[in-house]
């Protein structure tokens, strides 16, 4: 929303005392964030009225040579403009004006003359867009400023700061904030006692409920011309980003961005019958919009109709047939108001934001649509001469409630903001605002909320806090230790493991990446899942953005493929939420996962594999992989693992099918953070140091290729007997001279006793029953 | 026998300077000194045939005579010793210029570092951390806040909607209303994580982000309380006295509500183009909890008061780390994370 600073001035008794620049800080330290404050029309205190007194072409050129009398002396310049003619009065730039938008203006030679400043168009003056030709002026005298018009600058408030202020949607709102911040009065430009006494004009409003439109308020007008508005409505309008269109609308537009009702207008002689509905559309019901767009309504949008159908989306649009156009010699001012979220709905559902339903989605005032019209005889009269009314007010009203008032205990004010204000204060602070104060018992004020903020913005004290810490400062509250019991805060379990699992990971050389939440069917697919299994996205930022990830791998392949590029290895994790789908309309399961990968371009991946399996026990003391039963679509057929920890499967380990990755292996490792948290650490217990030397010799087995060094290990572990301490894998070797289909696998057995040092005999007898046991076992032992 | 063992010291120190290795000193020993067969053997075998008048002199001669030989050769054999020691660990020069084998530790993510400080500092002040879920009901998300179907600020906060009628939080906010419902007034909570909002993705916006909302329940709980956690808050983040203001700031779910600003460290306030020339950087919104949401959330707003703010975690970590690219963070790319290790 932009705000003009004259215009501000105009609604404040002595104006705006501070420049611009100061204007835009206090409005925001104290009302709403300001986003820029522009200049606007600083040329105005440099162009002036002139006339033409000759212009003559200028042979091979599209130009006229013109002799202009300024005033205060002929000059002479060029002029490109088809209007350019001997006793036009115009809009002269002298040379040495700056235009908005950086153009300077000097003295040039154009096709051949010496051009001293130039004539110029509304658009490059900025008070509209027509370029067709110089501005054209009456009623003026050379020498003379531009009537209506001088330098401006434009305060831009962001929209998001003012969602809950209806009453800042306008000049008038946004004034009454500058004259309390400034201490200054606020001048209502509304006199109601414009509005006439006379029997409503001949137009009946039908409001079929009120609770969508609580008031409906119009005027008729007749002997109306359509044409421009004077250069400073215009002006003014385009300042502030609205387009001038004719003196008609231009009126309503002015209101809107005043006081800040609403209106439209209806050529009067365009409505069929003398009712004016307002009603849901019937279901499939069209209009054809002031935008030139046919909009199809459903059954939940408010329509204005007349006997014929829709003449207006209510609050949102206006149609094409029924709108003011150069013939238009009566109309309809209708100023009326809508249910907020029913404009907002409509306004959605339409794809269709207008000035006016940003402004009913903030809930107007209904006490303002008469103050609008009472306001429109006066501008109307001023852009519109000879605009007669037709009889009087029409009003039809659902009963306004009076908003109720809210006690405001002082000593409860000064506790929530953490310092003193004296009761003087608060009252001066509260009724500069509008609020009404009087203080029915010693330190409670009972406190009356003005029409144009009780809609929606303030009803409880809370909002009162709010109004007098803004306008005493907030600077001006000391910050305050809270006195609270020095408790330790109930721990975060999970988070801290999440924690704990990262040092380790890094530790181990793994970088923390964070993938999106999102992935696409293809993404999906290519790792076998169906797509039918994920949490759709009904309104993607990107068609391949449209599931919710139901694994971090999606990611790390992406991870993996992307890097891979630049990179020759690299280690990478990520902690993240995998989403599952919930039946019956739960929220989906949330399943912490972390997931990990070793990437090389270089070797057969094996590395890579030990690596994760590394990072995994690391992060889960105490797990061990098993071969998986079956592989999974995306991972090596021989290469995945399961992840066991005390019973309880925790992840997988495995490395990605290499038709998924083009060059190099990568090895992953992917636990389910949940099970591993439950499956937990065992509580660490000491056990007592040997007192005796342990003793160890080493087995080397046999065996076919496939066999696991874990299968027979754990066969060692079964088979050692009472003595048995721990058994290490050493080494395997495969290849001469040993059988192609053999290799040997090589262990570290550790025997000893508590009570005593072994004997040469006890240990080769431990040696010779552990041989025994596995050849039992169908291992060939060797050496 | 004087005349001997003279010239006796005198050829064997001269050999033993002589001497080119340890080998050769010890020849030199076992011919001088040794304990058989030996030049000093075979002259002690002379002594029985000196006079007694002379034996005590002789005698010392002899001993003083042993001994400067024996010291000589002990102390060459040291020197030899020493220089062989010094050769070995001449030929033992490394070069540790070289890279220790193994991978060198990785890095946590700039979010991750940023996020665990400010868990640290709250958790330091009393404050529980707590996590809620990304995909949420609509009702946590918007309702519960004060922000009903069709209110004009869902407008603020663009929403991801899933099926089911579920959607993609659009800030931490929600795990307010869990925390409320779950440990009950007095309360101080934190939750970080990650939101989402439907926005193009360019250098500065990112649909998704991550957040940390802050709460305080307690019977009295003031503007001048939040500011003082808020001051010690952001003293904490960038380690120096940080001047705030609050402003006006709308937030259906706190009344009064605030923009919280810090005056821009990179020109103290006089204005630059980091704080747009203004002197100051939005930082963080915050407000005293709407009585609405204490309600919502099963506590009396009668009884007990609150304050609630939201932080930045994404724009921190890109002011604290200069980065200019909010797309780097979800990118993956191993050479920018490793960065932050």
């Amino acid at each position: 929303m932009k705000f003009s600073t004259n215009w501000l001035s105009e609604l404040i008794d002595g104006g705006v005392n501070v420049n611009a620049a100061e204007l835009a800080q206090l409005i925001t330290t104290k009302t709403a964030e300001q986003e820029g404050v522009e200049a606007v029309g600083a040329h105005f205190a440099q162009v002036r009225v002139v006339r033409v007194i000759e212009a003559e072409p200028i042979a091979g050129s599209h130009n006229q040579r013109a002799r202009i009398d300024t005033g205060a002396g002929e000059v002479t310049l060029v002029c490109g403009a088809p209007n350019c003619r001997a006793g036009l009065l115009t809009a002269w730039v002298p040379p040495g004006t700056t235009l908005d938008g950086g153009r300077a203006i000097g003295v040039a030679r154009v096709s051949g003359v010496e051009s001293h400043g130039m004539l110029a168009s509304g658009a490059e003056l900025g008070i509209n867009k027509d370029d067709d030709g110089v501005v054209e002026l009456t009623g003026v005298a050379p020498g003379e400023p531009l009537p209506g018009l001088s330098p401006d600058h434009v305060i831009e408030i962001d929209n998001k700061s003012l969602t809950h202020r209806p009453d800042l949607w306008g000049h008038l709102g946004m004034a009454r904030e500058v004259a309390a911040i400034t201490g200054r009065r606020v001048l209502d430009p509304v006199d109601p006692a414009r509005l006439p006494a006379a029997a409503p004009a001949p137009f009946n409003v039908e409001i079929a409920d009120h609770t969508l439109c609580p008031r409906y308020s119009a005027l008729v007008f007749e002997n109306v011309t359509v044409g421009p508005s004077p250069l400073w409505v215009q002006h003014r309008l385009q300042s502030i980003g609205l387009n001038p269109i004719n003196n008609i609308v231009d009126v309503t537009n002015l209101l809107l961005a005043e006081l800040p009702q609403p209106t439209h207008a209806f050529d009067a002689d365009k409505l069929q019958g003398a009712t004016i509905f307002v009603r849901r559309a019937l279901a499939g019901e069209q209009m054809k919009a002031l935008n030139q767009e046919t909009y199809t309504l459903d059954d939940q949008a408010l329509v204005i109709a007349d006997a014929a159908g829709p003449i207006a989306v209510a609050g949102v649009i206006g149609g094409l047939d029924s709108g003011v156009t150069q013939t238009t010699t009566r109309i309809v001012l209708e100023s009326a108001n809508f249910q907020a979220s029913s404009v907002r709905k409509t306004s959605s559902r339409l794809k269709v934001r207008t000035d006016a339903s940003m402004r009913f989605e903030k809930s107007q005032d209904p006490h303002n649509t008469t103050r609008a019209l009472a306001r429109a005889i006066a501008l109307l009269e001023a852009v519109c001469p000879g605009i007669r009314l037709v009889g009087g007010l029409i009003d039809n009203s659902a009963v306004l409630r009076t908003p109720p008032a809210i006690e405001l205990p002082l000593d409860w004010l000064r506790r929530k903001l953490g310092r003193a204000v004296e009761g003087a204060e608060v009252r001066a602070i509260l009724e500069a605002l509008a609020f009404g104060v009087t203080e029915a018992q010693p330190g409670v004020f009972t406190v009356t909320v003005p029409t144009w903020r009780a809609t929606k913005d303030t009803s409880i004290k809370e909002d009162l806090v709010e109004e007098v810490g803004r306008m005493l400062g907030y600077s001006s509250i000391p910050p305050t230790a809270p006195a609270v019991p020095a408790t330790p805060p109930p721990a975060n379990p999970e988070r801290d493991y999440f924690h704990r699992l990262r040092a380790i990971a890094t530790q181990q050389g793994f970088h923390e990446v964070y993938n999106y939440s999102f992935v696409n069917e293809p993404q999906v697919r290519e790792l076998g899942l169906d797509p039918a299994d994920h949490v759709r996205v009904l309104n993607p930022i990107a068609s391949d953005q449209d599931l919710l990830r139901s694994t971090l791998l999606t990611g790390i392949l992406r991870n993996v493929r992307d890097n891979a590029r630049h990179l020759d290895e690299g280690r990478f994790f990520e902690i993240g939420y995998e989403i599952h789908k919930r039946a019956g309309g739960e929220l989906p399961d949330e399943t912490p996962h972390l997931a990990a990968a070793v990437y090389s371009k270089a070797g057969d991946g094996t590395a890579g594999l030990l690596e994760a399996k590394r990072l995994a026990q690391c992060l889960a003391p105490g797990a061990e992989v098993q071969a998986a039963a079956s592989a999974r679509a995306f991972e090596h057929p021989r290469r995945a693992y399961d992840l066991v920890c005390r019973g309880e499967t925790i992840g997988r380990i495995f490395e990605f099918h290499p038709k998924l990755v083009e060059v190099g292996r990568a090895a992953i490792a992917d636990l389910n953070l949940a099970v591993l948290q439950r499956a937990g650490q065992p509580a660490i217990r000491y056990s007592p140091l040997r007192r005796f030397p342990a003793s160890d010799f080493d087995v080397s087995v046999l065996t076919a290729l496939r066999t696991t060094a874990g299968e027979i290990q754990a066969h060692i572990a079964a088979h050692t007997g009472p003595l048995f301490q721990g058994v290490e894998y050493v080494t395997q070797y495969q290849g001469s001279p040993l059988p192609a289909d053999r290799k040997s696998v090589s262990f570290r057995v550790t025997i000893g006793s508590a009570a005593h040092t072994l004997s040469n005999d006890e240990i080769t007898a431990a040696r010779e029953s552990l041989m025994a046991a596995l050849r039992t076992a169908g291992y060939e032992l060797r050496g | 026998m004087e005349s001997q063992l003279a010239e006796l010291k005198a050829s064997a120190l001269a050999r033993i300077a002589a001497a080119a290795s340890a080998a050769e000193l010890e020849t030199i020993r076992v011919e001088v000194a040794g304990r058989k067969g030996s030049q000093l053997t075979e002259l002690s075998k002379g002594m029985g045939k000196v006079p007694p008048a002379d034996k005590g002199r002789i005698g010392k001669l002899f001993n003083e005579t042993k001994t400067a030989i024996e010291s000589a050769l002990d102390a060459r054999q040291a020197a030899f010793a020493d220089a062989a020691l010094n050769a070995r660990l001449d030929a033992e020069w490394f070069d540790l210029t070289v890279p220790p084998p193994g991978v060198r530790p990785g890095a946590l993510h700039p979010i991750t570092i940023i996020q665990k400080e400010i868990e640290d500092l709250f958790t330091s002040m009393g404050f529980t951390v707590l996590s809620g879920p990304e995909v949420e009901t609509e009702f946590n998300n918007f309702d519960a806040l004060n922000i009903p179907p069709d209110h004009p600020a869902r407008d603020m906060q663009d929403t991801f909607w899933l099926e089911g009628g579920h959607l993609l939080r659009t800030h931490t906010s929600p795990v307010q209303v869990r925390g409320m419902q779950r440990l009950g007034p007095p309360l101080r909570m934190i939750a970080p994580g990650r939101v989402f909002r439907n926005e193009e993705v360019d250098p500065s916006h990112e649909h998704t982000f991550y957040q940390l909302e802050g709460m305080m329940v307690d019977r009295e709980v003031s503007v001048a309380h939040l500011i003082y956690y808020m001051k010690t808050l952001l003293q904490g983040i960038f380690k120096r006295d940080v001047t705030v203001r609050l402003r006006p700031g709308y937030f259906p779910f706190v009344e009064p509500g605030f923009e919280l600003d810090i005056q821009c460290l990179l020109c103290g306030g006089k204005g630059c183009p980091v704080c747009k020339q203004s002197g100051w950087v939005e930082l963080l919104p915050c407000g005293l909890v709407h009585p609405n949401v204490l309600r919502l959330g099963g506590i009396d707003p009668e009884q007990w008061n609150g304050f609630a703010f939201g932080l930045g975690l994404t724009r921190l970590a890109m002011m604290r780390y200069a980065i200019d690219d909010i797309r780097h963070l979800q990118g993956g790319d191993l050479c920018f994370l490793g960065q932050f290790a």
